[in-house]
């Protein structure tokens, strides 16, 4: 055995020292065995026995149906992190809902009452409530689907499950923080009526059409938490660029003022392929939809084509996202 | 760099209990079956960020010596620092081509000293850390014994009986059924509706134990689990490891108390650096092992003339 001088004893140690004594070769252990059977015959055996080999990533439609089978875990897992994280206040879950209601009363204030960036918009407040509360459910999913894999290596090192329980658990806390926050949404858009600048805001059937684009908007999330965490469990250093990305998605998505004014004053050149980019893309559509369940507004009207392009982002990202996740499943938790 | 230096110290020494209150007891021998695991020149290598070289020549067990402090121009430490810090990706190679067949009712002790690769190995058997190459074959799936990763200390016993259930694998249906089962077996009464760090370190090893041990599996993997926890709960312990083995299925245990290891297993593997030194009987490997440990034990008492603290601060 040969160690380094730093080598020092700890509490296992029992001996008394001795003093100023040379210190004696460390023995040895003996060397290392040579096993009885070669390669070869290790595998024939465990074919002949009928083992099965590990660390072999599962067939697509088999870890589909590993993944379903686990929905209570997910569940279960989802909701407990959700609860945990509020859990060592004094308001406790009140700040799941005090949370996005101060985040969004910094925008209303900076952007809609001191700068008035909404041109075109009549209820400033219910535009920038609805996009900010639903833009952090994006922004969450990705931070928190990110490191859903590299925060808990812990888990994946000591339990057998497919580890697309932990992204999809991970976007489920977020949506389980989501639902009482999208009530008090609805009330500040309620409230916002009742102030003398705008149009008095009622309650109508269109207001049920929020509950099927938030559905589309967690599959649309899930899909980004597969991919941010493949990602960033393969490259950790990703995990620092996603801050400056969302930043710039959420100034990209008129999450808190409208973009038409702001791309109407660029060149022509630029304008032709600029706009559409920024009023399909996934984000912008789902902004879209929840304003338009919400606000009786010109602006933002029901409109067929954006549910047709919810549903097929939604699909898309899900699926993709899921097929990249799957593809490193035997990777993750190795380092 | 600091906690680097002074973890890499850690894996060398020994955290042994010679003596043992469950000294004298031994494994009941189980009719050998069919192979159930088979291990073939696995190696797993871990990737480690902010540490290059040095960490590496530590884990393996290499001779390293500290550089002497050589005088260096500002620009060469600048760059040297540079290097260290940016970019310092370097590789542990934990596992080094470990072979080996268990069967059907065996029931396999590891050990070796800290940093032999004990833990690692028995997570690549379980097939939680992917082989770097290699492969593991099995028969049915194993498990390791321990969920604490999965709980979560804020959430009271019940909720956390629940997560863990389900973390092993099974059906809420199944989690209802042995929730009382778990509740028995931790001994924990009452308490199961506080959150989980209000419990003593004690109640909270033993629901640990409960939780993860309510699901039998065909290979059970125990990693230390039994360190904590009191005789009691120690011989019950070894019932639920007997009941494993008994259902025909392997448990593999990783233990720093040789009279554990001799309480409770066949068989043992010996691992000093990432590699098989010895295979054998229970008797056989734990006596020459022992002798290692004495031997290594008193050559050290002998060298050590400054102690611990001196020794660090010239290191840092």
């Amino acid at each position: 055995m040969t160690t380094d001088s730093t080598t020092s004893a700890t509490s296992g140690d029992r001996g008394t020292p001795g003093r100023g004594a040379e210190r004696p070769p460390l023995p040895e252990p003996p060397p290392p065995i040579v096993p009885g059977t070669t390669a070869a015959e290790r595998r024939a055996l465990a074919e002949q026995h009928g083992l099965t080999k590990m660390g072999v990533r599962p067939p697509l439609w088999s870890y589909v149906k590993d993944v379903a089978s686990r929905w209570a875990f997910i569940r279960v897992l989802g909701t407990a992190t959700a609860y945990a994280k509020n859990q060592n206040t004094y308001l406790g879950q009140l700040w799941a809902i005090l949370n996005p209601v101060l985040n969004a009363a910094v925008y209303v204030i900076i952007f809609g009452l001191i700068l008035r960036t909404s041109r075109g918009v009549e209820n400033t407040i219910a535009f920038i409530v609805i996009g900010v509360f639903l833009f952090r459910f994006v922004e969450q999913s990705v931070n928190g689907g990110a490191q859903s894999i590299n925060k808990r290596t812990n888990l994946i090192r000591s339990l057998h499950f497919p580890r697309a329980v932990l992204p999809i658990s991970n976007v489920v806390s977020h949506l389980a923080t989501l639902l009482p926050a999208l009530v008090v949404m609805g009330l500040i858009v309620l409230a916002s009526g009742l102030l003398a600048d705008y149009d008095p805001v009622y309650i109508t059937w269109q207001w049920l059409l929020l509950l099927p684009a938030v559905a589309l908007m967690w599959v649309f999330n899930m899909g980004l938490a597969f991919i941010m965490a493949r990602a960033v469990a393969i490259t950790p250093d990703l995990d620092n660029i996603i801050s400056f990305v969302l930043r710039f998605a959420m100034y990209g998505s008129g999450v808190i003022f409208p973009l038409a004014h702001y791309v109407g004053r660029l060149p022509e050149s630029v304008q032709v392929w600029l706009e559409p980019v920024l009023t399909y893309q996934p984000i912008a559509v789902y902004l879209y939809l929840g304003r338009s369940s919400l606000m009786e507004e010109d602006a933002f009207v029901q409109d067929p084509v954006m549910w047709i392009l919810g549903v097929v982002w939604a699909i898309f990202f899900f699926v993709v996202g899921f097929i990249i996740f799957w593809r490193g499943e035997e990777r993750y938790g190795r380092d | 760099m600091t906690d680097d230096v002074s973890e890499a110290d850690a894996d060398l020494d020994f955290d042994m209990e010679l003596e043992d209150d469950d000294a004298g007891e031994h494994a009941e021998n189980i009719p050998l079956g069919t192979p159930c695991l088979v291990v073939d020149d696995l190696h797993i290598v871990f990737r480690v960020f902010g540490g290059k070289q040095h960490a590496r020549a530590k884990r393996s067990g290499a001779p390293v010596k500290d550089p002497a402090p050589v005088k260096r121009s500002v620009v060469k430490r600048l760059l040297g620092a540079g290097r260290q810090h940016v970019g310092a990706v370097s590789e542990v190679h934990a596992v080094r081509g470990v072979s080996f067949t268990a069967r059907h009712g065996e029931s396999i002790g590891i050990v070796g000293v800290n940093g032999s690769g004990k833990s690692t190995l028995l997570r690549a058997i379980t097939g939680l850390i992917p082989p770097h190459s290699g492969s593991v074959y099995v028969d049915g799936e194993p498990a390791l014994l321990g969920v604490n990763a999965a709980l979560m200390p804020q959430m009271t016993g019940s909720k956390n009986i629940e997560i863990g259930g389900l973390a092993l694998g099974m059906t809420p249906k199944q989690v209802d059924e042995k929730f009382d089962e778990v509740v028995e077996f931790a001994d924990i009464g009452s308490f199961v509706d506080l959150p989980m760090k209000t419990y003593s370190s004690g109640m909270a090893a033993r629901l640990r134990f409960a939780i993860s041990s309510a699901a039998i599996p065909d290979i059970l993997m125990v990693d230390e689990a039994l360190a904590t926890g009191d005789a009691a709960f120690k011989a019950r312990s070894k019932a639920r490891i007997e009941e494993v083995r008994q259902q025909a299925g392997t448990v593999f245990l990783v233990s720093h108390s040789i009279s554990t290891i001799e309480a409770m297993c066949t068989r043992v593997l010996w691992m000093h650096r990432g590699k098989v030194v010895m295979d054998g009987p229970v008797e056989e490997v734990t006596a020459a092992y022992r002798q290692f440990v004495r031997a290594h034990r008193q050559a050290r008492s002998g060298g050590r003339a400054g102690g611990r603290r001196r020794k660090r601060n010239e290191k840092d």
